[in-house]
């Protein structure tokens, strides 16, 4: 096989998946094009000495490579809370009090519009891994190989980033609830 | 409140509890998990809103597609165009001889490493895998990738029964975020069998179910990927199962224990 046939066949069917990931990690389309296009010619030049058996996994973890490149150079500001990352990654892993009862929670009636917003504003280290988990549907091994961190910072950094998004998402449906 | 365990092991829990519902833990785990789910209401609480996270996230987050011009720059990598076609030289030859040669001594130790020689044995198996994919690909080019459109599987069922006097178990897992769209008949090996479409957000697995023929196990294969589609199958009472779609292996996997699990209590 050449490398255009490994290109066509590792490559290609993941461009949508590709798309995505780059768009939540830049914020809009314009520049996620500008990432994939970047990742597919580096994807490309890796092609041949690649054997890696999950390929669309294998795209992922470039595209998140890429993406981080030019948000550094690009928004430098969204990679300060890196930063220090025991004391931040054992904030407040608590879970969400359950005073409001299930009745109440209207998480899954969250329209679209105010789940993306909920999610972008996600600190970009937890957006990672949520959108990797629950759009591109990685395992917790590919995870923590994509973002080349230990499987118990993926899983922690998982837990934490649904529980903001519930909060957000739930505060703001008791609140609509209670207007009503 | 009362905090039923101490603080460390609460967020012990949070993380199980998540692994549980990404079914990343073990057998032995799982049912831990659900003994403290049993008695624990704060945890089975949080439980429930992971859940509904989830499933708003399936049915709320659409997904991407490239557009035609991306599409085409990115093929354009690997194929530049107007690039000149070279004439094949012996040094290029034999260098694309000794690329095919690394491959095949990959594959074999692939294959001698894991044991596994189903894809190498001719079965008419891989033949059906081969055909299922391509009808798939096929279906996702039509304007609808099934004949009949209908969540509620008893009005797919008998329309199956309709058509060919046969129908498979058909399952509701729209709980789990994989709603039923429809139902289609495929042409397979001459003979026409009935196909399940569910939906994943915006993508589709079809899932074809042959009547008993060969021999293969009972239990789900290992996701094999043709043209970047993965494809698993299993046996079922009267049926063997082919689940083929372009979401994530996992995902599919997660798709076929999900409706082993409900086609059991049918």
């Amino acid at each position: 096989m050449d490398d255009k046939q490994l290109f066509a066949e590792a490559v290609l069917p993941h461009v949508d998946d590709a798309l995505a990931l780059a768009r939540w990690l830049t914020g809009n389309l314009t520049d996620a094009e500008d990432v994939v296009q970047e990742a597919c010619i580096r994807a490309f030049r890796a092609i041949s000495s690649t054997r890696d058996a999950n390929s669309r996994a294998w795209l992922l973890a470039i595209v998140r490579n890429t993406a981080f490149t030019w948000i550094a150079k690009n928004r430098p500001k969204v990679m300060v809370m890196t930063d220090d990352e025991g004391t931040f990654e054992r904030a407040g892993l608590e879970m969400v009090e359950p005073q409001a009862s299930p009745e109440t929670m209207l998480i899954e009636k969250a329209d679209s519009e105010h789940l993306h917003k909920a999610i972008a504003a996600l600190p970009i280290a937890y957006r990672e891994v949520l959108v990797l988990r629950e759009i591109e549907g990685l395992s917790y091994q590919e995870i923590a190989r994509a973002l080349s961190i230990p499987i118990g910072t993926a899983m922690s950094r998982l837990a934490r980033a649904r529980s903001l998004l519930i909060q957000r998402i739930g505060m703001a449906g008791t609140g609509k609830a209670g207007a009503a | 409140m009362i905090k039923p365990t101490s603080w460390s092991s609460r967020e012990e829990s949070l993380l199980l509890l998540n692994a549980y519902i990404d079914d990343e833990l073990d057998a032995a785990s799982v049912l831990d998990v659900e003994r403290r789910l049993e008695s624990d209401a704060a945890l089975k609480a949080e439980h429930d809103r992971l859940r509904q996270l989830r499933s708003a996230l399936a049915s709320q987050v659409a997904d991407e597609r490239a557009s035609d011009d991306l599409r085409r720059r990115i093929a354009e990598i690997a194929d530049p165009p107007g690039a000149v076609v070279v004439p094949l030289r012996s040094w290029f030859e034999a260098r694309d001889g000794w690329r095919r040669l690394a491959m095949a001594a990959a594959l074999a130790a692939f294959v001698a490493g894991t044991g596994t020689y189903s894809f190498l044995r001719q079965d008419p198996v891989s033949n059906d895998v081969a055909a299922i994919v391509s009808d798939h690909r096929r279906a996702l080019l039509a304007a609808t990738p099934y004949d009949i459109a209908s969540s509620d599987r008893h009005t797919v069922k008998p329309w199956f029964d309709s058509k060919l006097a046969l129908s498979p178990q058909v399952v509701d897992l729209a709980a789990w975020g994989f709603p039923l769209a429809g139902g289609r008949v495929e042409i397979l090996d001459g003979k026409a069998v009935p196909v399940l479409v569910y939906q994943r957000r915006a993508h589709v697995i079809s899932v074809v179910a042959v009547p008993h023929t060969g021999e293969h196990t009972a239990a789900p294969s290992r996701p094999e990927t043709r043209d970047g589609y993965s494809v698993i199958r299993w046996r079922g009472r009267d049926f063997d199962y082919f689940a083929v779609s372009d979401v994530a292996e996992s995902e599919l996997s997660d798709f076929v224990a999900r409706w082993r699990d409900a086609a059991i209590d049918h």
